[in-house]
């Protein structure tokens, strides 16, 4: 008895020992752990599922490539970015993306931002596409003072409600489509590269298919203005639900009042049934332009081929800009190994909004919200250390709008032999212009 | 006879013990949740919660005691959020004032439209709601003067501003929504115990019979339809304020309709708790496994789980999970 007991004596004194070891060790690496570089987390709001899942399926690898670049070192990498190990400003700070998929769903986005901004505690947000979606999420984020940065949502409402929390990179709506109707003019002036000045009675007549969320009503609104300050009429306009199974119906009252030029605003589905139902149709136009979105995604171009060619988009890029901006040719390369697909207008203005994420918190070097603001609302990025075609970034109060970026433009670009040539603006095209659109054969 | 009403809405001395813990249990969860639940999602998963239990108290009324498949319910919550958005965004009236106008403005187009459509029966009843539905939702895309498809947005206003409720927590909307549900309730007691209570379940048993005992199946069914639109238009002004956004797709969609019934009849339709029981278990399960799988890559699962979920219950005892409940009560 007496033995065992001296046994057990020594036996806890080894576990005392053994535990103070322990815990010596465990305090040294819990020092180490807090030696670390604390993470900061950016919540990302996209549509993971649902009709659009492709294209926020795109976004998110971009997103994700992005903040790869910031958090880890890519010497290759010529912008700042790649000599990056975290963001400098913020001691190494790595980026944590949590991601959440709003399903198109204004009011799930709303839910999903108070998760993200009370439970995961992100110092900002990024997304969220849809600019429905858009607009609640910049509700949350204003209310409960938290910085968010939109790269793709184009209504032009979003800048224009006086919110100090929101900054947009993209140009939006307005800009696409007063770039497109500045073509049309230079277009009647004979100044575009490859066509004789086309009358005006050719092009003036415009046909506008628009499906029917805040994007897609947004730009119709936006094409009625700016066709009737330029002078050309509206024959037929269709608006539409981009989930509808059929769109024979509107096909037909779209191209009844033979409109010579045809412009739309449709996600993927809804792009590629228009498009097939237009081709039964044997549809005809001198011009078709497209809002980028479902017209300019990889899967439009697979499921059609030859057949988009003379097809206009407004987008923001264009592989041809590889030629301009090796940095985007070579951050193209590494998207396509790990997403299966190239960069395209969604795509790249994700990877950029992202971008700005990381110089806006470089610049603050705090994650308070009220430094991180006023750090956006002061930033300047400079256009060569982007892989989108802008002067920069540069979040201005201007015409009436908040935070907007005004060093953001646009292009317009034609699908020939099935890649897509800038077109416009004229000092940066790549090809000349293919009138009239050749339909689609 | 106003005594009589109240006494008869506030007494649940009929139901049985276990139901009556059970409503109990029910009101201390909803008052304590806020204070012992901090997290910012699990409090505005419960106030869609209880903005869905209010949709399906009303629903019950027609769809479960009246037996009525009526799938337009999205139409009765749109209308009553556009006159509440449009009055306080265009004439700048408080949320106080416009409401009641919303919920006036649902339940005369729910009389309405109840008028003609109650003529038909069965399918073709469920198909003219649905087609109803999806008109009103077009008619609303389609006009400039409600904001078309861009829908309308709330000004943002200085928290806290109780005239037009707006506040900087989810804290007051819980308590304001749970407000409405007590009151939904507390309503749906009193009308199982009246006069058109009985009418309406001797209808849904066999609608000759009742004719010919004297009760005008047509109007029962109208009367209860109005009273369902002020339901949907209660909830309906509520999610104006609490989002400060809506357009045609969040308030009047045909999902919309189709969850409010699922989520009833899946509870149990026709019984007094089966909204609630049925808000319960779809409403965190549609809004957690979303936020868990669908920001983790796990895309479309969250889907199947639900689908299967609804299919178990329904494949098990189509009454719902208050068929179940009263089985295992029965047994015992």
């Amino acid at each position: 008895m007496g033995t065992k007991r001296k046994i057990t004596g020594r036996y806890f004194l080894k576990v005392i020992v053994g535990l103070l070891v322990v815990g010596v060790a465990l305090s040294m690496g819990f020092g180490m752990t807090i030696a670390q570089p604390p993470e900061v987390k950016i919540g990302v709001i996209y549509p993971l599922s649902g009709p659009v899942a492709h294209a926020g399926k795109m976004s998110k690898d971009a997103v994700a490539l992005c903040v790869d670049y910031i958090n880890n070192k890519y010497p290759d990498l010529p912008i700042p970015i790649g000599n990056w190990e975290g963001i400098p400003g913020l001691n190494g700070a790595k980026i944590k993306l949590i991601f959440a998929d709003h399903r198109g769903e204004p009011d799930r986005g709303a839910d999903l931002a108070k998760k993200l901004i009370l439970d995961d505690k992100v110092v900002g947000i990024c997304g969220c596409y849809h600019s429905s979606v858009t607009k609640t999420v910049s509700t949350v984020c204003e209310k409960y003072k938290i910085p968010m940065i939109n790269p793709e949502s184009t209504s032009p409402v979003l800048t224009k409600r006086g919110y100090k929390w929101f900054f947009r990179a993209t140009p939006h709506d307005r800009i696409f489509v007063r770039d497109f109707f500045e073509f049309l003019e230079l277009l009647t002036q004979g100044k575009v590269s490859g066509v004789k000045a086309v009358p005006k009675e050719e092009i003036d007549e415009i046909g506008v298919c628009t499906e029917n969320t805040e994007w897609g009503a947004g730009t119709r609104n936006v094409i009625k203005e700016f066709a009737k300050k330029y002078g050309y009429k509206i024959v037929s306009d269709v608006i539409y639900a981009h989930e509808s199974p059929d769109l024979t119906a509107e096909v037909r009252r779209l191209l009844a009042p033979k409109p010579e030029t045809l412009m739309f605003a449709s996600y993927i589905s809804d792009a590629i049934l228009l498009t097939k139902t237009m081709k039964e149709f044997k549809a005809k136009a001198n011009i078709f332009w497209s809002q980028d979105v479902g017209f300019y995604q990889p899967k439009y171009m697979e499921t059609f081929g030859p057949a988009i060619n003379g097809i206009l988009n407004r987008t923001v890029f264009s592989k041809k800009l590889f030629a301009v901006k090796p940095v985007a040719k070579y951050i193209n390369v590494e998207f396509k190994k790990r997403s299966g697909v190239d960069f395209m207008g969604t795509s790249a203005r994700a990877f950029t909004g992202m971008q700005a994420w990381a110089y806006v918190l470089n610049k603050a070097g705090s994650t308070d919200p009220e430094a991180i603001r006023k750090a956006a609302e002061t930033i300047e990025i400079p256009g060569k250390e982007l892989i989108v075609p802008w002067k920069g970034i540069k979040f201005e109060n201007v015409g009436g709008e908040t935070n907007q970026n005004t060093w953001s433009s646009g292009l317009i670009v034609q699908y020939q032999a099935q890649q897509p040539e800038i077109i416009y603006p004229l000092d940066v095209a790549t090809a000349k212009f293919i009138y009239p659109w050749p339909g689609l054969k | 006879m106003q005594i009589r009403t109240l006494k008869d809405a506030l007494s649940f001395g009929d139901l049985p013990a276990s139901e009556r813990i059970g409503f109990i249990l029910f009101i201390i969860f909803c008052l304590i949740f806020p204070w012992i639940i901090k997290g910012g999602f699990a409090q505005a998963v419960m106030v869609q919660f209880l903005v869905f239990c209010l949709y399906g108290l009303g629903w019950n009324l027609i769809g479960g005691y009246g037996g009525q498949v009526a799938l337009g319910q999205a139409k009765n919550v749109g209308m009553s959020a556009y006159t509440v958005a449009l009055l306080m965004v265009r004439w700048d009236i408080s949320f106080w004032a416009s409401t009641p106008l919303g919920v006036i403005e649902a339940t005369i187009e729910s009389f309405i439209l109840g008028y003609f459509l109650f003529r038909l029966r069965g399918h073709y009843f469920a198909i003219a709601t649905i087609a109803v539905s999806l008109v009103w939702q077009q008619l609303f895309i389609n006009w400039n003067f409600v904001g078309g498809a861009r829908g309308i947005e709330l000004p943002l206003r200085e928290p806290p501003n109780f005239i037009y409720m707006r506040f900087d927590s989810d804290i007051y909307y819980h308590y304001f929504a749970f407000l409405l549900v007590m009151l939904a309730i507390l309503y749906m007691n009193w009308f199982r115990k009246s006069k058109l209570g009985y009418q309406l379940r001797a209808i849904t048993s066999n609608e000759d019979v009742a004719e010919s005992l004297g009760i005008n199946a047509h109007w029962v069914k109208v009367k209860a339809y109005c009273i369902t639109g002020v339901f949907a238009g209660m909830g309906g002004a509520f999610y104006t304020v609490y989002y400060g956004y809506i357009d045609p797709f969040s308030v009047m969609h045909l999902e919309l309709s189709i969850m409010i019934a699922l989520m009833t009849m899946i509870g149990g339709a026709g019984s007094m708790w089966g909204p609630i029981i049925g808000a319960m278990i779809l409403i965190p399960l549609d809004r957690y496994l979303g936020a868990w799988l669908g920001g983790r890559g796990i895309i479309g699962v969250d889907f199947m789980i639900y689908a299967m979920m609804v299919m178990i219950i329904s494949a098990y005892e189509p009454r719902g999970i208050w068929g179940i409940i009263e089985k295992a009560r029965r047994k015992r």
